[in-house]
């Protein structure tokens, strides 16, 4: 088999000290940074992004820290889940109902246990789906011209957007105004500036590390400011982290199902983390019947949307390195990141850089290995960082987004750009217009511009051009389903969103 | 009100969008098309908020938004006094003044800003050597 042949030399790659080193670094970073409440995967990698890009390893190398960063932030998210009860993300909020359940009830440990442990059988499962179908959809892909890809990024903008707590429309004006912000600047065709409001500064265009530090750190310190409380603090961790080899093979299938259905739900754009553990949790509670006890601390209730959070991971990095199209906020980071680093993600990078490709598949194994083997020891760790005062915490993590903005720009018209965003996005929060969609416009508005133009430009002006293909009608109609999708949705059934937990949109 | 501030927005922007001429056209869509298409993204997102505002919002109350005013005023002052001032002392005085913010007891919040200043001096400048400004006033 072809896959496992060039898997064998990525593990060539992955295996160099340098590469197991900064995988070990990147999952241990993303665990502790994911960790901490209200900072989460998408300012994880925002903020580190100025790093990766400084300390001058080669490219494959960046992006296996990068990616561990970004995976292991997710579990590092559950630590916070489940003896706070805090989730960082929406797609944490299902693990709380179980994970801090079992807490409570003093068995903290062997929930932290099935969650590290159903992370990495989801993880690694979905790996195997990643080295199985990537290759295939590049091949497919590769036959997309300028029409099929205005018309997939639609599709993802729209995904995005109806996946989106709240409103349809305000998650499309979010998007609006990401691409604008995309559109400031010289326009690369015509070389006229717009937007520009007569300042050299914004000649360049806006960078994404600013708008994303300013959007989602920035707003979220002063977020922070209206939480009076001193911050909650952290259960006293009782007992061993250990889990009965009873209690974990009760568990078994229920990690395989839940990291089939995050791996499916992972590679769709929109809709990740959130909907895979909102939908792998439902699953286990049909499949368990009456035996199930979930609710009130049922070990299956952690370890089905822990493995489908994680396998959604590695599936949407299908979408992101086969078609170079993200699907959510969090891969829109990675994509502007790996741009800086001149890799073009698409159909093509599996061929021309295979090594990178394989390379990264492979330390996701190694780097998934470290989760486990970090994770049950470290724990009592985690758990003593999570008693850091938050008057130390916050200001900490200003003083960091500030190094990262200057570092990339070295400007302080960034800084002040940065705080502007900051604001915006605080009052984007009040008003609740989702942030991730902002950060996909801005990312993907250049590539969708170019590819309009260049198809309108192959056409000679006819719009008809766009919907041409039957790849790219099957597009546009995806695109108006999933608009059209949750209006259905919300007309046919009576409201019942206001059960959801109110969290920190992001995906 | 945030309605009708992003309606205004989308056709400040699809005014400006019409200025975006250029002599002659390397491509049939020209620089205009995506500003426009955004410019009515905002309209259509302001108008929808404007018939159908959210009931649900809560504004903090003045004595938060007064420290969230200071935590602003705060960055503004530190992206002004970092070149002139340098890295290490503008950091700790803003990390001090977030502290404080949080509530945090002033002395220290002090020495952990400049302890946390030092320390990614010594972790931007000297492990990656990603400058970092010194500041002119010591300079000259």
């Amino acid at each position: 088999m072809d896959s496992l042949r060039h898997l064998v030399d990525g593990f060539g790659i992955a295996l160099q000290p340098l590469n197991v080193l900064l995988a070990l670094a990147g999952v241990g970073i993303g665990t502790f940074v994911g960790m901490l409440p209200g900072i989460g995967p998408i300012n994880a990698i925002a903020i580190l992004i100025p790093v990766t890009f400084a300390i001058g390893v080669p490219p494959e190398s960046a992006l296996i820290l990068l990616v561990g960063i970004y995976y292991g932030s997710q579990y590092g998210n559950s630590i916070s889940t489940i003896l706070l009860n805090v989730p960082g993300t929406a797609s944490a909020v299902v693990t709380a109902i179980d994970g801090h359940a079992m807490t409570r009830a003093g068995r903290a440990g062997p929930a932290l246990a099935a969650s590290a442990i159903a992370s990495f059988v989801g993880g690694t499962f979905s790996i195997f789906g990643l080295v199985l179908f990537a290759p295939v959809l590049a091949e497919w892909a590769i036959r997309f011209g300028p029409a099929e890809y205005f018309a997939l990024m639609v599709f993802a903008f729209s995904a995005l957007s109806s996946f989106a707590s709240g409103s349809v429309v305000r998650a499309l004006a979010s998007t609006g105004f990401g691409l604008w912000l995309a559109t400031v600047g010289l326009d690369p065709n015509s070389a006229i500036p717009r937007y520009t409001f007569g300042r050299i500064e914004l000649l360049d265009g806006m960078d994404f590390v600013v708008v994303t530090i300013g959007l989602f750190a920035v707003s979220e310190v002063l977020q922070l400011l209206e939480d009076t409380g001193a911050g909650r603090s952290a259960t006293a961790l009782t007992g061993k982290v250990m889990i009965s080899a009873k209690e974990l093979a009760s568990t078994g299938w229920t990690m395989v199902r839940g990291g089939v259905i995050g791996f499916i739900v992972g590679v769709l754009p929109g809709a990740g983390g959130t909907i895979a553990s909102f939908l792998a949790y439902s699953t286990e509670e049909r499949v368990a019947g009456a035996s199930g006890r979930f609710g009130e601390g049922d070990i299956r209730g952690v370890a089905a949307p822990e493995a489908a959070n994680n396998a959604s991971v590695n599936g949407a990095l299908i979408p992101l390195l086969t078609l170079g199209v993200p699907g959510s906020g969090t891969t829109a980071v990675l994509l502007g990141a790996l741009l800086g680093l001149g890799i073009t993600p698409g159909p093509l990078l599996l061929e021309e850089q295979p090594d990178l490709f394989w390379g990264l598949a492979a330390s996701m194994y190694v780097g998934n290995a470290f989760l486990l083997l970090l994770n049950l020891p470290l724990v009592g760790f985690f758990v003593r960082a999570l008693t850091i005062p938050r008057w130390i915490l916050i200001p900490g993590v200003a003083a960091l987004a500030f190094v990262a903005v200057y570092a990339v720009a070295g400007s302080s018209f960034d800084l002040v750009l940065m705080t502007l965003f900051g604001v915006v996005g605080y009052v984007m929060r009040k008003f609740s217009f989702p942030l991730a969609p902002v950060v996909l416009g801005l990312v993907l508005g250049p590539l969708m511009e170019k590819n309009l133009r260049r198809a309108m430009a192959l056409s000679g002006g006819d719009w008809g051009v766009l919907f041409d293909s039957p790849i790219a009608i099957t597009l546009w109609l995806l695109a108006i389903a999933s608009l059209a999708a949750p209006l259905a949705l919300a007309k046919l059934s009576p409201r019942h969103d206001a059960e959801l937990p109110t969290t920190r949109e992001e995906t | 009100m945030i309605g009708g501030l992003l309606v205004i927005t989308g056709a400040a922007l699809a005014l400006e969008a019409t200025t975006f001429d250029v002599a002659f056209m390397t491509d049939p869509v020209g620089p205009k098309a995506l500003p426009l298409l955004v410019a009515a993204m905002f309209v259509a997102g302001g108008t929808v908020a404007l018939v159908r505002p959210r009931s649900d919002v809560t504004l903090p109350s003045t004595e938060v938004l007064a420290r969230m005013g200071c935590a602003v005023v705060a960055f503004l002052v530190y992206a002004a006094a970092l070149p002139w001032l340098g890295f290490f002392l503008s950091t700790t005085l803003v990390v001090t003044a977030l502290s404080v913010l949080y509530r945090g007891p002033l002395l220290h919040s002090s020495a952990a800003a400049a302890l946390l200043a030092g320390g990614l001096w010594l972790l931007f400048v000297r492990l990656l050597s990603l400058p970092l400004p010194i500041g002119e006033l010591w300079i000259r």
